[in-house]
């Protein structure tokens, strides 16, 4: 097997002085077939790191080396993936905002009495989950619903004015 | 009286021995026709000096005065207006309502004995009638169409100025605004 990889070695060498962009990777695939079928491929594996892909296309380099480490790419691919995924926003956002939003919308989009009442109820099942005291939270919030009473009694605001009343208010008109 | 509403009967005192028409706070009244009273109020206007009439209002006010059981501050626009009313019909002078133009209190005099051309002489008459109501000193501006804005006597020429050069209520008050007094 020697002698054949000798004249090999040779043949390939004439080839690549003739044409050396064509045939270099012929050549180059043959003679790595007869390295690994005689175990010598120790010395020539070690500079041939480049991609198979590179090597498989135009190949404009001479002597392309053959792509032995298939598993350098693998073992980086599955390092980019990770990056993305923890998009550390989404995991700060829920302990940000699992407090907060049912203190500022619930007031908004709730009426207050419907949410005074539940607080009595719910509060027992609430100390069961971990979450739940800010669930609670309603409670302190129930003082809301007084502007409520407040909207309940305004109709008295608008009460018939008197006659002090309108003619302060005519004798406070001035020119603009 | 006491229900709040105006009692017209025996307001006026007819002493026909002595020759006298009194009201029944004991002001002494002479009765006079509207052509008399209209050239007497013309000259007035003419001369610039309608204190007679200002005072002749003061008389009215302290009738209307004499029938409230409260102070007139108190009291309600409607209640106020049934006793002026009153007064200012027992007196002949017209038929008188409130009307409110945004903050604008304005009085409408209808059917008012004709005296001045610029209805100065029922203004003046108005304006002493109030200001004795309220206690204040007010002025009312005629605004056209047997209407008057009250306001205060401050303001009193700016607005007359104002209807002079051809702005009507709504214009008027358009021009106004509320200012707290300081």
């Amino acid at each position: 097997m020697s002698n054949r990889e000798d004249r090999l070695r040779s043949l390939l060498d004439k080839v690549r002085a003739k044409r050396p962009e064509e045939r270099a990777t012929r050549a180059a695939d043959a003679l790595d077939r007869i390295r690994t079928a005689s175990g010598t491929t120790s010395a020539a594996a070690v500079h041939s790191s480049s991609p198979p892909a590179v090597q498989a296309s135009t190949s404009s380099r001479p002597a392309a080396q053959p792509t032995p480490f298939p598993s350098t790419f693998p073992t980086q691919l599955p390092g980019s993936p990770l990056p993305e995924p923890p998009t550390s926003p989404t995991m700060d956002s829920p302990t940000r905002y699992s407090s907060q939003p049912p203190r500022v919308e619930r007031p908004l989009s709730v009426e207050p009495r419907a949410r005074s009442i539940r607080p009595s109820s719910v509060a027992p099942t609430a100390p069961s989950q971990s979450r739940r005291p800010e669930a609670i939270r309603p409670q302190s919030v129930a003082p809301t619903g007084q502007p409520v009473v407040y909207a309940t009694e305004q109709p008295e605001f608008p009460r018939a004015k008197t006659f002090g009343e309108l003619l302060e208010l005519t004798l406070s008109l001035r020119p603009r | 009286m006491h229900d709040g509403r105006f009692d017209p009967s025996g307001f006026y005192e007819f002493n026909l021995t002595d020759g006298l028409v009194r009201t029944r706070t004991g002001d002494r009244v002479v009765i006079l026709s509207e052509d008399v009273l209209s050239a007497l109020v013309a000259a007035a206007a003419r001369d610039g000096d309608l204190t007679p009439l200002r005072r002749l209002g003061e008389l009215l006010g302290e009738q209307v005065l004499a029938g409230l059981d409260r102070p007139s501050s108190v009291l309600s626009p409607e209640a106020v207006l049934g006793h002026a009313s009153a007064v200012t019909s027992l007196f002949g002078w017209g038929r008188l309502t409130f009307e409110r133009w945004g903050p604008a209190l304005v009085i409408a005099l209808r059917d008012k004995p004709e005296l001045d051309e610029d209805d100065l002489g029922a203004a003046a008459l108005l304006g002493g009638m109030f200001s004795e109501i309220s206690q204040r000193q007010v002025s009312c501006v005629p605004t056209g169409d047997s209407k008057f804005v009250m306001v205060d006597f401050e303001v009193a020429e700016t607005v007359w100025g104002w209807f002079k050069d051809g702005a009507d209520l709504p214009a008027i008050v358009g021009m106004l605004e509320a200012k707290r007094a300081s």
